[in-house]
């Protein structure tokens, strides 16, 4: 799902891979060290997955809790490791010197397992940092998806699959091939020896294992879940890049997707920013809106380019599938438009500044126009006679046509979050009294020292309800794009899974009446600005309520006029097609999928 | 396409500072609308429209808040709208809008230089900027 950038799942393959199969181990633990030092380097698997168990039980903003069975589980988690570490610390006098590798090669896998697992935390730790007072400040738009029910469940289920691999160390190091863990073996372990506590330690584990198992039974853990696990990036960001030209197609849709991550964060981002901050700007929104115009544009291409590659030997469903989602990008670029229009009336009283956003809503319309057209050197200032990239460039083989989807998925989530945080910006600006409008009084009739006035209510509700309707055509674009993306498998599947594990929720308004001013918030409560009528009503003096209220009446049905003309804009040919929509097999499958029941490859591989 | 033909002649006139401000507001305002009517999906020139419209409206706020843009008068140039785009092709009226943008791009740049006033030559410098992108979108050479 990213592109050059470390995932969570990377470190949990590396502590699969240094541990081994269990043939691996027990050969490895056949060969015999010393029993101290194995103590040693277990208790520093412990260590780590202790804390890995906290950080899930005591993060900060955790919204949901856990179901009951899987709070028990994470308790029983808790607890087993804690007993476990503190067995296993008991008769340990003197810590390792971690510089010197171990004797044996069981508990040289151990530390490299703890190692692994160890950057592994650090790794979704970067998504939150402690602020010079103590406070936990989020730092990224995944610390929700580290924090959220799915991803706490899918951690436990690693943690158990790992200790239920590990657990068997301990009779295996106690009882060495031969003694077979004989009655007279066993008398001769006695309660304090350090073959005892390591066999107590590993009962803990699979103590652990059984609990989670337990849960797992109870409320199952889906392959999607553990998948988004595994997909959990580093908070930091790719460089930014921009096309030279000499990309391939693949590397085209690597770059999109570099640019999506980015304009994402910027776009999360932009949230922190205060409404008051000369930062924000009408220009900043204009480039996004654009842009994102843009960017809905070259995706409608290239989903129809795809939906052409497809229906050569493809399943229909999908074709159909892609269609639809091309007509929903249609509409999601018609929407940005008409924002883009609303923007051109309204300033800010600070000019100029361009944010992060809107230099990654730029870059991204840029890069999905160099996949979306033939030409290597298009740019947003290409002239006429561009082609569009023949669907045989787009995907070659049947084999690239995930990464292309993974890449036009990616662009539209993007999109849609760019929606949304503009549209809260522009609230927030508004509230703040930062936006001002263009004055359309008569000019050659009044002179005015800036051709802008203050915005009144119903205009920024009226803008806010266009982003609203940006956003929403935004999110059905990425909808239908996760559906083809489920279908084919594309790496991108996981952003599907992020916003079900987050519960993304835009609050967005019910589908369009478009009828703001006579919406109950628009008009008529106290604190309201006149409108321009109104407002010149009472500049002449007028106290008759009944004149105010048919001035006010008129303000209100201008303002609708607006907004009504402003929707009868939107689609030139861009009705919806009827299609079926893409159910897929994979899908389905997947969620019924029983990590216990089998292994991953990965499991197997020596390393 | 009248309607830049109009500002460019207004732009070439104006002496002075306020005279070039309130020629750049117009021609700034002019394009925007035409951009406005001319950005059509199935053109090829869909992105270049779209983003000189939102560098013009930048262009036109940036000279609308400079401390020596006299009052605003009716002029008629923007006000009376770009007319229907079938009487031009998008070619030709981009050949056009490139055409005025080099200019307006010299003439602030030249204001700016010659502004007393810091706000005056922010908004100019500012202006002439967004001036040069409507230009490199538009395929021209810049001032």
């Amino acid at each position: 799902v990213t592109v050059g950038r470390a995932v969570f799942g990377d470190f949990l393959d590396a502590t699969r891979g240094h541990l081994g199969s269990p043939a691996v181990l027990r050969r490895a633990a056949s060969r015999g060290g010393d029993v101290q030092e194995i103590s040693h380097s277990l208790l520093r698997v412990v260590i780590v997955m202790g804390r890995y168990v906290q950080d899930v039980s005591t993060a900060p903003g955790q919204a949901t809790p856990v179901t009951a069975a899987w709070g028990r589980a994470g308790r029983d988690a808790r607890s087993g490791l804690t007993s476990a570490a503190l067995l296993l610390h008991g008769d340990i006098p003197a810590r390792r010197n971690p510089d010197r590798p171990a004797g044996s090669e069981l508990a040289r896998r151990l530390d490299a397992v703890a190692l692994s697992l160890a950057t592994g935390r650090d790794l979704l730790q970067t998504h939150v940092a402690q602020d010079p007072d103590g406070a936990r400040e989020l730092r990224s738009e995944w610390w929700p998806v580290v924090n959220s029910p799915p991803v706490t469940r899918a951690l436990l289920t690693e943690m158990a699959l790992l200790a239920r691999d590990i657990a068997p160390l301990g009779p295996w190091v106690a009882f060495p091939a031969g003694t077979g863990g004989s009655p007279e073996t066993r008398r001769r372990l006695n309660a304090a020896s350090l073959r005892h506590r390591l066999t107590a330690a590993c009962e803990w584990l699979q103590f652990l294992g059984d609990s989670v198992r337990a849960a797992h039974q109870q409320e199952p853990v889906s392959a999607a879940d553990l998948e988004l696990l595994r997909a959990i990036p580093a908070s930091r960001l790719p460089a930014r890049e921009l096309p030279d030209g000499s990309e391939p197609v693949t590397g085209l849709s690597d770059g999109v997707i570099t640019a999506a991550e980015r304009a994402r964060h910027a776009a999360w981002a932009s949230a922190k920013v205060p409404p008051g901050s000369p930062a924000v700007t009408v220009s900043s929104w204009r480039r996004v809106a654009a842009a994102s115009t843009l960017t809905g544009h070259h995706c409608a291409i290239l989903l129809r380019s795809l939906a052409d590659r497809t229906q050569d030997g493809g399943p229909g469903e999908l074709t159909a599938g892609l269609l639809q989602a091309a007509d929903a990008a249609g509409r999601a670029s018609a929407r940005w438009l008409l924002v883009a229009h609303a923007l051109d009336d309204v300033t800010t009283d600070t000019q100029g500044q361009r944010s992060e956003a809107a230099a990654g809503a730029s870059d991204l319309a840029l890069w999905t126009g160099r996949l979306a057209y033939a030409d290597p050197q298009w740019t947003l200032t290409s002239g006429p006679r561009h082609e569009v990239r023949p669907p045989r460039s787009l995907a070659p083989e049947p084999g690239d046509v995930p990464l292309a989807v993974a890449a036009v998925h990616h662009a539209c989530d993007a999109m849609t979050r760019l929606a949304y945080a503009d549209r809260d910006q522009v609230k927030a600006a508004a509230a703040a009294d930062r936006i001002l409008v263009a004055v359309t009084a008569p000019l050659d009739i009044w002179d005015a020292p800036f051709p802008y006035g203050p915005t009144l209510r119903g205009q920024s509700d009226a803008m806010v309800a266009l982003y609203d309707y940006a956003g929403d055509a935004s999110t059905q674009a990425t909808a239908s794009v996760a559906d083809a993306a489920i279908a084919v498998r594309a790496p991108s599947r996981v952003l599907a899974a992020a916003s079900a594990a987050t519960g993304a929720r835009h609050e967005r308004r019910p589908e369009p009446t478009l009828d703001v001013a006579t919406a109950p918030s628009a008009a008529g409560q106290p604190g309201d600005r006149p409108g321009p009528i109104e407002d010149s009503l009472h500049k002449l003096g007028v106290t008759s309520p009944d004149l105010l209220r048919r001035g006010a009446d008129i303000d209100r049905a201008g303002e609708r006029l607006i907004i009504q003309a402003a929707a009868g804009h939107e689609p030139r040919d861009r009705q919806p097609r009827a299609a079926t929509p893409i159910r897929s097999a994979g899908s389905a499958s997947r969620v019924s999928d029983d990590p216990y029941a089998t292994e991953s490859p990965q499991r197997e591989a020596e390393p | 396409m009248t309607s830049l033909i109009s500002a460019r002649d207004r732009l070439e006139q104006a002496a002075g500072l306020a005279a070039v401000l309130d020629a750049a507001y117009d021609a700034f305002e002019s394009m925007r609308l035409a951009f406005r009517v001319h950005e059509d999906p199935a053109s090829s020139l869909f992105a270049a429209f779209v983003m000189a419209a939102a560098s013009a409206a930048d262009g036109r706020d940036a000279v609308a808040f400079a401390p020596s843009m006299p009052p605003r008068r009716h002029h008629g140039a923007a006000g009376t709208g770009p007319g229907p785009p079938g009487g031009d092709s998008s070619e030709r009226f981009a050949d056009e809008a490139a055409r005025l943008s080099q200019l307006l791009g010299a003439w602030l740049a030249r204001a700016a230089g010659s502004a007393s006033d810091p706000g005056d030559r922010g908004a100019c410098e500012r202006a002439a900027r967004c001036a040069c992108e409507i230009c490199d979108l538009l395929g021209g050479a810049g001032p």
